[in-house]
């Protein structure tokens, strides 16, 4: 008799244990997925200048309007970061190959969407300073333009205002020629370039009904912030595939 | 009148001054406007930054002029830095003389960029001691419960 009873009490205790340890392993994939959303959530600007005083300054200005940031001061480590520092065009050999990790994640990937095909980091927009030692703002711009990064829009920031360089910019591509010091307006201003074509940028981050997304849900970006709310959530086998960002910031 | 207020009165008396000297200009109100409960000290380490900075800039230039052969493109260039990040920080003196030495680097006038080097020390100098006591002031004010005014 008593055996028996021990028997079940212990039974109950693992049962126990077990439900305990599943609520935690829940409780911790809840919270994870929340923290990764939130880093999908905000635009990341990958932010080049060569003067760190004005690194510090537009890491505050675009943090402030919560962008995530990153910081390199040069031309070059903003290519490395990109992965365009080794001139091969990696365009056309990826191209073809969609990876399925990317397809689970993004829906519909092609080159060109602000995502690097093999980390998975997304780049919504860059801000370069026009005036760099080395690889000029506007040499950056054409080697953006080139790559598979061409649709990410970049900014040239200048602390001098010289029409025919502001001319020349807007006209190999750059969205918008901001002269320096920025202010908030200015980086506030920069949203609607972020959500101007949609279905470039993410194609589950906002609600476009030309999109036949099997999830129905509504999924906004109020003009306000550019925190999108809520996405459906992982599975968690994508989770683990999913490679986890590795930034150069350099300040 | 109670310590507090004698101190914010202080405050903004002697920020109008700053700005009336030019010694700032409505650059270094944007830097402050960044500054908030997330990012309390962002003015001082700004201004600390900077302060480093034209530091290692002028040294680079004098040792550059020193040259028996100036090589103006490279004094240019730390200039230039120099011009940019005093902007940026709203160090409107410090950013004028600036312009002038551009001028002298460009016609390749060494009497003229080493006056103009001196000018750049003594601005820094004073700004220094300047912007000191404008941080120490607020210290008090927020010693004392109180809030820093805000500039119009």
């Amino acid at each position: 008799m008593e055996s028996g009873a021990v028997h079940t009490q212990q039974q109950e205790e693992e049962k126990q244990k077990q439900q305990k340890e599943e609520e935690e392993e829940e409780k911790r994939k809840q919270q994870k997925e929340e923290e990764e959303e939130e880093e999908e959530e905000h635009f990341h600007v990958l932010a080049v200048d060569d003067s760190f005083i004005d690194r510090k300054l537009l890491e505050r200005l675009l943090k402030e309007s919560s962008y995530q940031v990153t910081l390199v001061d040069s031309g070059d480590k903003a290519l490395e970061y990109l992965g365009l520092l080794d001139s091969i065009d990696n365009v056309n050999a990826t191209s073809s190959s969609q990876s399925p990790q990317q397809e689970c994640i993004y829906g519909e990937i092609r080159p060109g969407l602000g995502t690097d095909i093999f980390t998975g980091m997304k780049v919504n927009l860059i801000m370069t300073d026009y005036c760099m030692p080395g690889m000029s703002g506007y040499d950056l711009l054409k080697r953006v333009k080139g790559s598979y990064w061409k649709d990410v829009p970049v900014v040239i920031m200048s602390s001098e205002n010289i029409p025919s360089r502001i001319r020349m910019c807007l006209e190999e591509g750059a969205e918008e020629f901001l002269l320096k010091p920025l202010q908030l307006s200015d980086v506030e201003k920069l949203q609607t370039h972020l959500l101007k074509s949609p279905e470039k940028y993410s194609s589950i981050r906002i609600d476009d009904s030309s999109f036949n997304t099997e999830s129905s849900s509504n999924i906004t970006v109020s003009s306000k912030s550019n925190i999108a709310s809520k996405r459906k959530a992982l599975s968690p086998e994508i989770e683990e595939r999913r490679p986890k960002l590795k930034g150069l910031a350099v300040v | 009148m109670d310590v507090l207020n004698q101190l914010q009165r202080q405050y903004t008396d002697f920020t109008a001054l700053l700005y009336r000297e030019g010694f700032v200009d409505d650059n270094f109100t944007q830097v402050q406007k960044l500054q908030d409960e997330s990012s309390p000290d962002f003015v001082v380490e700004v201004a600390s930054l900077f302060f480093e900075d034209c530091e290692k800039l002028v040294n680079n230039m004098a040792e550059a002029l020193e040259q028996q052969d100036v090589d103006f493109k490279q004094v240019d260039s730390h200039v230039h830095q120099l011009k940019g990040s005093s902007s940026s920080m709203g160090a409107a003196r410090i950013k004028n003389v600036c312009i002038a030495f551009k001028t002298f680097c460009e016609t390749q006038n060494r009497d003229g960029c080493l006056r103009c080097l001196q000018q750049v020390n003594h601005e820094h100098t004073q700004l220094k001691t300047n912007l000191q006591a404008l941080f120490t002031l607020e210290r008090q004010i927020v010693a004392n419960g109180g809030s820093i005014p805000v500039m119009q």
